[in-house]
């Protein structure tokens, strides 16, 4: 519109007519864009198109409404597609995301050199950003205020000049009124191709006194009143003669530059008009903007530099400690010999030292219990032998004079006789110590296959009848299934159930004993229950201690070693099973065996009660003392105590379970 | 007849107290404290039965086992200290029928000894199958087709006793009544690795038995 008069900044004289020719059209748009100013902001070109545009559309309400909700239709459609989209590939990433952070959150948790960089990153870039902002900040106000004091001295100057050039004007005819007065102000943009200043021209609206009506409003370039803040305009136009600034944006071509606008007021021939001086801040804006740049590539290469700074430190002081932790784990997993490098004085090295040094001295010691539990099990072994040979002589010969006795004197009969009985006494003592000391050396192995359970309960049984009857207490054997195969070492478990009923027998008074059996998914269990003089809850605690007696004034009419039943809840214990003691006194006593079905299977429950049914009944629940012993398992719902400790089960046969009946 | 016992063993007082026991019983004991001699002698005394120590100085137990066993199949009892599974498995690998661990008692010596003895007596004439095996229990003769097999006598035993009653599943503990003679519980390893010997010898794979079949759980029957 304007423009392509405005372009030129010196129109000579002689163009005037020209400009005098397109200044009407000026004046008869300024006042429609001017007037709905106020209330649009700083709307500017599409002021006129607006018009038009709205009287076509309440034309054709049906049809634009129509279309519009065509287009309503269309943009659902489309957001939905997006949102599906948008799922679909989230669904997808999902994992993969949740993959990352978590393996992220897991270096987070695990690496001290991760997580140092990160926290000096963004520390580091926190207070690279706080400084940078205050930085960029102080400059561009100092520019800023620079460029304000320049324009408002300018301003003040360039505005008394227009005044006065008003002042002494003779308005005589319009031409030379309107000539005069863009001569005017074409001064005050300045000289030279380079623009100084914009300016807006505007009369003061609502004005009492008579106007001149052949100037109304006049800008540089394309500008219009409208880039003019109102509130600048309402300060100018209410105030008298002072000066007032904003900083505002106006176009240049086709972009917008920032600028600070100082309005004034001028009177030409009695009228007021508002003048208005644009600055341009954009060579100060470009300042700003390189020297932001320039903030911006410092901080990024510092922020890295720092990063990697980081990285270097924390990696010299945590690499040493990752080795060590190597190092250890190395250890820990039998790699005795594994040492850390030591390399300089300082206390990493130190570290190093003295970890090498508790590395020497754990594997000496290491290497020197091995040694020992070799040399036990060397021992045992040979003392097993040694012994046993000379043992076999007297044994045999022993009975050889025990056969003989009858033709033998009284006092040598009975020398026969004794001889005879402390020879097999002393050989099954010497049988479950050594079986004890097996335990002990770590060199038990078991040696488990499928059997069935109910037959070897069977044997066991017939093995201990003789001695049952010389008790007079009977057997019962309760039991549901036809068959209960178990992966055990038979031998071991054998010995086991003997040596509990063999103590059910010499404690059960004579009374019967009931052995139960019963199998679950998981575990079997045998619980032998005798109904004789039965044990206090202390005594029950110690019943798998090695030696112990439940009375040591009784007389050992068994003849027992007194290591049946450690070696019962050793046996127990290779298998990976429970054997538990219940005792009541005067109630009698309830050894519960469980053994998992197949090796390797930890027991869930135990498919019997080890607190026997029956006693509810005859014991008031109040004098029921409860008391369970634990060899080798967790578990049972009642108050549980260990008998023996974790050991190894570990390699190597047996002893020969010789006290045989 | 006496019958003639070897008895290989370096402890003297033991030597001769088993010497007693098995004179006290009828039978004709010769003595070996050396490893080394204990084929010499066993060739020159030609015995009926042989009790090993498994300890012996020079030539172990073990070896000596092999060494006779290559060339007889006469039974061999082993004396044992050390009970040790690997132990025994080991002797009972190389050869020997049976074993009694130290310290046994006299009786249980002679019975181990009279079982070993036992067989060899009294066999009808009686011909055998088990999947592609011919056994003439007479004749002590085992073939597979036109290829004959050599068993000690106790695997052949062993054998015959599944075969007579290819029906039935035997339990290692009825084995060892029927073919050790025991009559309590007594080692199930002896079953084990004597029925492993035998495959060893019959089977065409024996990864894969198709004559001694394992059940399992329960122990062995014959194959069809």
């Amino acid at each position: 519109m304007v423009s392509a008069i405005k372009q030129v900044p010196e129109p000579s004289k002689g163009r005037s007519g020209e400009t005098d020719a397109q200044s009407p059209p000026v004046e008869r748009v300024a006042p429609s864009s001017t007037k709905p100013t106020p209330s649009l902001e700083t709307d500017r070109p599409p002021v006129p198109e607006h018009g038009p545009e709205h009287t076509d559309a309440l034309a054709n309400v049906p049809a634009l409404s129509f279309r519009a909700r065509l287009w309503g239709r269309r943009a659902q459609i489309v957001i939905l597609r997006v949102l599906r989209l948008v799922r679909t590939g989230l669904s997808r990433a999902l994992p993969g995301i949740r993959f990352l952070l978590r393996s992220l959150r897991r270096r987070w948790r695990r690496s001290l050199q991760l997580r140092t960089v990160l926290t000096t990153l963004l520390l580091s870039i926190s207070s690279f950003a706080v400084v940078g902002a205050y930085l960029s900040n102080q400059i561009a106000n100092n520019l800023f205020q620079e460029r304000l004091t320049q324009a408002e001295s300018e301003t003040l100057y360039n505005v008394k000049q227009v005044q006065e050039t008003f002042d002494g004007a003779q308005v005589t005819n319009q031409s030379s009124v309107i000539t005069l007065v863009y001569d005017t102000l074409n001064a005050v943009e300045g000289r030279g191709n380079v623009i100084q200043r914009r300016y807006v021209f505007e009369a003061k609206p609502e004005q009492t006194k008579p106007r001149n009506r052949w100037v109304e409003s006049r800008a540089s370039d394309q500008l219009t009143i409208n880039v003019i803040p109102p509130e600048l305009r309402r300060a100018v136009q209410e105030s008298g003669k002072e000066q007032f600034w904003a900083s505002m944006e106006f176009p240049v071509g086709t972009e917008d530059r920032p600028g600070i606008a100082v309005g004034n007021l001028v009177t030409f021939n009695g009228t007021a008009y508002e003048l208005y001086l644009i600055y341009d801040l954009n060579s100060a804006q470009m300042t700003l903007d390189e020297i932001q740049n320039v903030l911006w590539a410092g901080g990024a290469v510092l922020v890295l530099m720092i990063g990697a700074i980081a990285w270097y430190v924390t990696r010299n002081v945590v690499s040493p400690v990752s080795h060590a932790a190597l190092v250890s784990e190395k250890l820990a997993a039998g790699q005795l010999q594994e040492r850390m490098v030591v390399k300089g004085e300082d206390e990493v090295a130190r570290l190093g030292a003295s970890f090498n040094h508790m590395a020497a001295s754990l594997q000496e010691q290491i290497t020197q219990l091995a040694t020992l539990s070799q040399m036990q099990q060397r021992f045992v072994s040979d003392v097993s032998h040694e012994l046993r040979t000379p043992l076999t002589t007297v044994r045999m010969a022993a009975e050889v004079l025990y056969d003989a006795r009858h033709d033998f004197d009284p006092i040598n009969k009975r020398s026969a006789e004794l001889l005879y009985n402390q020879v097999e006494r002393f050989q099954s003592l010497l049988a479950d110590l050594l079986e004890i000391s097996r335990f002990d050396a770590g060199v038990a192995r078991l040696d488990a296959e499928p059997t069935d359970i109910l037959s070897l309960v069977t044997h066991v049984l017939d093995g201990v009848a003789p001695v049952a009857a010389e008790y007079g207490s009977e057997i019962v054997v309760i039991c549901r299934e036809k068959g209960i195969v178990v992966e055990m070492d038979a031998r071991r478990i054998d010995r086991i159930l003997r040596n509990l009923i063999l103590n059910a027998l010499e404690h059960g008074e004579g009374k019967p004993i009931h052995v139960s059996v019963a199998a679950n998914e998981s575990a079997v269990a045998i619980a032998v229950r005798d109904h004789g003089i039965g044990m206090t809850p202390t005594e029950a605690a110690r019943v798998f201690d090695r030696f112990w007696r439940a009375d040591p004034a009784r007389a050992r009419t068994t003849g027992g070693s007194g290591l049946g039943l450690s070696i019962a809840a050793e046996d127990t214990k290779l298998h990976d099973g429970w054997l538990q003691a219940w005792g009541n006194k005067g109630a009698g006593s309830n050894f519960r065996l469980t053994l998992p079905l197949r090796q390797g299977e930890a027991i869930v429950k135990s498919p019997l009660q080890l607190e026997p049914a029956d006693v509810g009944l005859s014991v008031r629940s109040g004098d029921r003392s409860t008391l369970v012993v634990n060899s080798g398992a967790p578990a049972s719902n009642t108050p549980a105590l260990e008998a023996a400790g974790q050991g190894v089960p570990e390699e190597s046969g047996r002893e020969e379970d010789t006290r045989d009946h | 007849m006496k019958a003639r016992i070897l008895v290989v063993d370096d402890d003297e007082a033991l030597a001769e107290m088993i010497g007693i026991v098995l004179r006290n019983d009828g039978f004709e004991p010769v003595f070996c404290a050396d490893g080394g001699q204990a084929l010499e002698i066993f060739r020159s005394s030609k015995p009926d039965l042989v009790l090993l120590d498994l300890m012996l100085p020079g030539v172990d137990g073990i070896e000596v086992c092999r060494q006779i066993r290559g060339e007889s199949d006469v039974p061999i009892v082993m004396l044992t200290a050390k009970s040790d599974t690997s132990d025994v498995v080991r002797g009972l690998e190389s050869g020997a029928d049976d074993y009694v661990p130290k310290p046994f008692k006299p009786a249980e010596l002679v019975a181990r000894v009279r079982a070993r003895l036992r067989p060899g007596d009294q066999k009808a004439p009686e011909t055998l199958r088990i999947a592609d095996i011919t056994i003439d229990v007479a004749g002590h003769l085992v073939s597979r087709g036109s290829e004959r097999i050599s068993l000690t006598p106790l695997e052949f035993d062993l054998l015959v006793a599944l075969a007579r009653k290819p029906w039935q599943v035997f339990t290692r503990e009825l084995l060892l009544e029927q073919v050790w003679g025991y009559r309590h519980a007594a080692d199930t390893r002896l079953v084990n690795v004597h029925v492993q010997r035998l495959r060893s010898k019959i089977e065409r794979d024996p990864e894969a038995p198709e004559v001694v079949l394992t059940v399992r759980g329960v122990g062995y029957k014959a194959g069809s």
